[in-house]
């Protein structure tokens, strides 16, 4: 059946089965930057913001969402107009893999988004839903520091 | 694997909600975890309870009403906000992840009760009460609803409800081997004092055999008495928790690991209390 949903601030319909999770409909019509990997809920790599809160897109039914305001990484910024959020990360060299980076991004930018000058506690406490096998995570904290800084250095508000 | 056939509603009142339940493998829709765990191919519809108006937490008559859609970052946010059920928001703060608690509802885990579960050791000392939608509704003690079996019939829970005491103190400890894991145990301590001696005191742990105990005996023993080290060490011996054993721990290994916990905890408390 197809079902109408708000992605990245667009009306989408898309084809889905009333069992499927939202990671599965959302894949199954190509948005493919959100990332499956353990399907249980513990690597956050399917993370998308739910009306702005990061959930485990693997643990949401696709007809639960349909209402609802649906952001995956593709909605704060692409590859030709990253966010600033996205450059930093690139810039830290917060990414190795890049599967994480996609639900990483979307966890930081919700917690940016609310806090703007997060301590490391705090961000450390923001993440702890996304799992990186990468880079031991001190790049992925700096990265969010770095992006605090620059918000606060160059007085930008997280858009 | 969920049926593929699976028929979602929508409804927009309570007691639409609750004639569609009463059918045979229709069950409640809250933030679907638990559900997308167990995946029961019996389940041949489900109930979304989002345009119910159970998304709320208020306070009226020194009583917190928490609606049972309300996820664990909802009461977590409140407290932050207000000042209020620390407890509560302490013991949920320390459960799943970040986006698992943007999803998890009160309600849902008060119903389903899992053997991990970090809520119902802090609710219970805080003498919850569970209002269940009916002709009329009902509110009962969670512990009532526990020992009753009212918790194994189908039902839809409105709200839980907890005192708003102010000079409640109290601690929630839960042992898991690494953040990220569901709990063996959780116990909660919640206590009342008059010049820090304690004139009423509340102690339950989860993950037990029975799922839940109410330790009577640890509590009987702390009241009127000072927290000092030494009624600590003895309230220890008072505190019997009854475990089984798992693949992984013996009884014993978490009778004694459940007893540091327990005194850890009014170690804690009795640093609050100066």
């Amino acid at each position: 059946m197809k079902v109408e949903f708000k992605i990245n601030n667009t009306s989408k319909y898309l084809e889905l089965l009333p069992n499927e999770t939202l990671l599965q409909a959302l894949r199954n019509n190509d948005f493919t930057e959100v990332k499956c990997g353990c399907n249980e809920g513990e690597c956050g790599a399917c993370t998308v913001l739910l009306d702005g809160k990061p959930v485990n897109s693997c643990q949401v039914f696709a007809m639960s969402a349909h209402e609802k305001e649906i952001t995956t990484v593709k909605g704060i910024g692409t590859l030709y107009t990253p966010h600033l959020l996205q450059k930093t990360f690139v810039e830290t060299g917060a990414d190795q893999c890049g599967f994480c980076s996609p639900g990483m991004v979307l966890a930081a930018y919700s917690l940016l988004k609310e806090n703007p000058q997060p301590s490391r506690e705090e961000i450390l406490a923001a993440l702890d839903g996304n799992l990186c096998r990468c880079t031991g995570y001190v790049k992925i904290v700096d990265a969010v520091e770095n992006t605090a800084k620059k918000l606060h250095t160059n007085n930008l508000v997280m858009e | 694997m969920l049926n593929k056939n699976l028929e979602w509603f929508f409804p927009r009142t309570i007691e639409e909600a609750v004639k569609l339940i009463a059918e045979q493998g229709i069950i409640l829709h809250g933030g679907g975890t638990r559900i997308l765990k167990t995946s029961p191919k019996s389940i041949k519809g489900l109930v979304d309870v989002g345009k119910l108006n159970l998304n709320f937490i208020h306070r009226s008559d020194n009583k917190i009403s928490i609606g049972a859609a309300s996820t664990y970052d909802d009461v977590i946010r409140y407290s932050a906000k207000t000042k209020k059920l620390p407890l509560l928001a302490q013991a949920l703060s320390e459960a799943a992840s970040t986006p698992l608690r943007n999803r998890i509802t009160i309600g849902g885990s008060v119903k389903d009760f899992p053997i991990w579960s970090s809520l119902y050791a802090p609710l219970l000392a805080l003498r919850a009460q569970v209002e269940i939608a009916g002709e009329p509704d009902k509110i009962i003690s969670l512990e009532e609803y526990l020992e009753s079996g009212i918790i194994k019939t189908k039902h839809l829970i409105k709200r839980i409800i907890v005192e708003d005491d102010s000079h409640l103190i109290g601690g929630v400890k839960r042992f898991a081997l690494i953040r990220f894991e569901y709990p063996l145990f959780t116990v909660a301590v919640a206590l009342h004092t008059k010049h820090k001696i304690i004139s009423e005191s509340r102690i339950f742990i989860t993950g037990v055999k029975g799922r839940y105990n109410h330790c009577k005996r640890a509590e009987h023993f702390l009241v009127e008495k000072e927290l000092t080290d030494d009624v600590i060490h003895e309230a220890g011996k008072h505190f019997n928790p009854k475990f089984v054993a798992d693949y992984k721990y013996s009884a014993e290994y978490k009778e004694h690991t459940a007893n540091v916990f327990f005194t850890d905890l009014l170690q804690d408390l009795k640093g609050k209390l100066k």
